[in-house]
């Protein structure tokens, strides 16, 4: 009881602010007037990494509660994986506002011609019905297991986030094949698990499809 | 991007040192000295970086070996000493601290057309009119403004250069 109030009450606004704090530091350079040479491409470039950071440190959250037996740290996927979206709406929003300027001619044949914005924007468009079934209300409403299966678009997100990112580097594909890598190890790990307490998982599921009225507390825990 | 640069005609340079008849074009390289630049100990490209140009566009007149820039002397990360400026190919074959001029009969290799042959050719134009396979390479963006221009043929000095081209595909030769 007393480590699930520290985790509440000292750790989850710690990692919230550690969470936006790209985000203050793009804002703070911004008004400091040094995001490089060419600060567009710089915010874009921010916003996209860390779009991509905390697609991968959400994707985390599981494993390693499964690997440490610390189960508080899965109340904060949620809040992750909602920064992946902040980011990535922040991502996306530079590039039509400020890099397109609104061109929407010149973005529709960006996203139809070029493979590396039509999986960006793929990407970005899967996470909006994620972020918007978020809310505990709205996940009850949906159903414990159609929650969970929809939320599995996430792997596709992610995927398409390292794809996105590995079609637009020029020659140096070390960082996207590493974000690759690791997203690899996280889905191996996943599909491990599956199979080493397959009986486990398969009761959890049938018992989420029954017991659709969960309590708030539990939800999270639930829809693992 | 308009950078003020101080160079010296490339032209100056070949006149005097007088090439052959045979030569037909020129391939620069750049020094390799991966203990002074990490990024060459790897292989993200194939070091050293060569160049190319064939001789006619490297004596246009509008071709220059940079020493400096903004009034000042070339940094090290700029290309120091020497550093290849083609105007109508800007943001191409800008080869930096350059250690070998050499004149050759045939074309030569370039780094970033061994690395991406569809993508980069040995000309390397700017061409409004020929995407990258990748994006569009219709506008641009110069530093110090928000809004976008649009990508002039041959970087704007079509007058001094496009008859350098004529009778070339610039679709296939790009």
């Amino acid at each position: 009881m007393k480590q699930v109030r520290w985790e509440k009450r000292v750790l989850r606004p710690l990692v919230f602010l550690a969470a936006l704090s790209p985000f203050f530091d793009l804002v703070w350079r911004a008004v400091d007037q040094s995001l490089s040479a060419n600060p567009i491409k710089e915010i874009t470039e921010v916003t996209g990494i860390w779009t991509l950071r905390f697609l991968v440190i959400t994707l985390a959250v599981t494993p390693l509660r499964d690997l440490t037996g610390w189960s508080q740290i899965g109340t904060f996927r949620r809040m992750l994986g909602l920064f992946a979206f902040f980011y990535g709406f922040l991502h996306f929003t530079t590039y039509v506002a400020l890099d397109q300027y609104f061109a929407l001619e010149d973005i529709f044949s960006d996203v139809v011609k070029r493979p590396f914005i039509t999986v960006g924007f793929a990407s970005f468009l899967l996470m909006i019905p994620l972020a918007l079934t978020s809310p505990n209300r709205v996940a009850r409403r949906i159903g414990g297991r159609r929650w969970k299966a929809l939320h599995r678009t996430v792997y596709a997100v992610a995927l398409g986030g390292v794809f996105h990112y590995l079609w637009l580097v020029k020659a140096d594909t070390s960082r996207p094949l590493l974000y690759g890598a690791i997203l690899m190890s996280l889905l191996l790990f996943r599909i491990w698990s599956y199979f080493r307490s397959g009986r486990n998982i398969a009761g959890q599921v049938s018992n989420g499809g029954v017991n659709e009225g969960v309590a708030k507390e539990s939800l999270d825990a639930k829809l693992d | 991007m308009v950078i003020p640069w101080r160079g010296i005609p490339l032209a100056e340079i070949i006149r005097k040192v007088e090439p052959t008849s045979h030569a037909r074009y020129v391939a620069f390289e750049t020094v390799y000295r991966p203990e002074e630049m990490p990024g060459q100990k790897r292989r993200v490209l194939e070091w050293p970086y060569v160049e190319g140009l064939r001789l006619d566009e490297a004596m246009n007149p509008l071709s220059f070996l940079a020493v400096g820039l903004y009034g000042k002397d070339l940094l090290n990360q700029n290309g120091a000493p020497f550093r290849l400026v083609v105007p109508w190919k800007y943001g191409f074959k800008g080869i930096k601290s350059i250690v070998k001029i050499k004149f050759v009969r045939s074309q030569p290799p370039t780094t970033w057309n061994i690395s991406a042959p569809k993508e980069y050719g040995f000309y390397a134009n700017v061409n409004p009119d020929v995407d990258h396979p990748r994006w569009s390479q219709k506008n641009e963006r110069r530093i110090g403004e928000f809004f976008r221009r649009k990508t002039l043929m041959f970087n704007g000095y079509a007058d001094q250069v496009a008859s350098l081209y004529s009778g070339l595909d610039l679709r296939a030769n790009y």
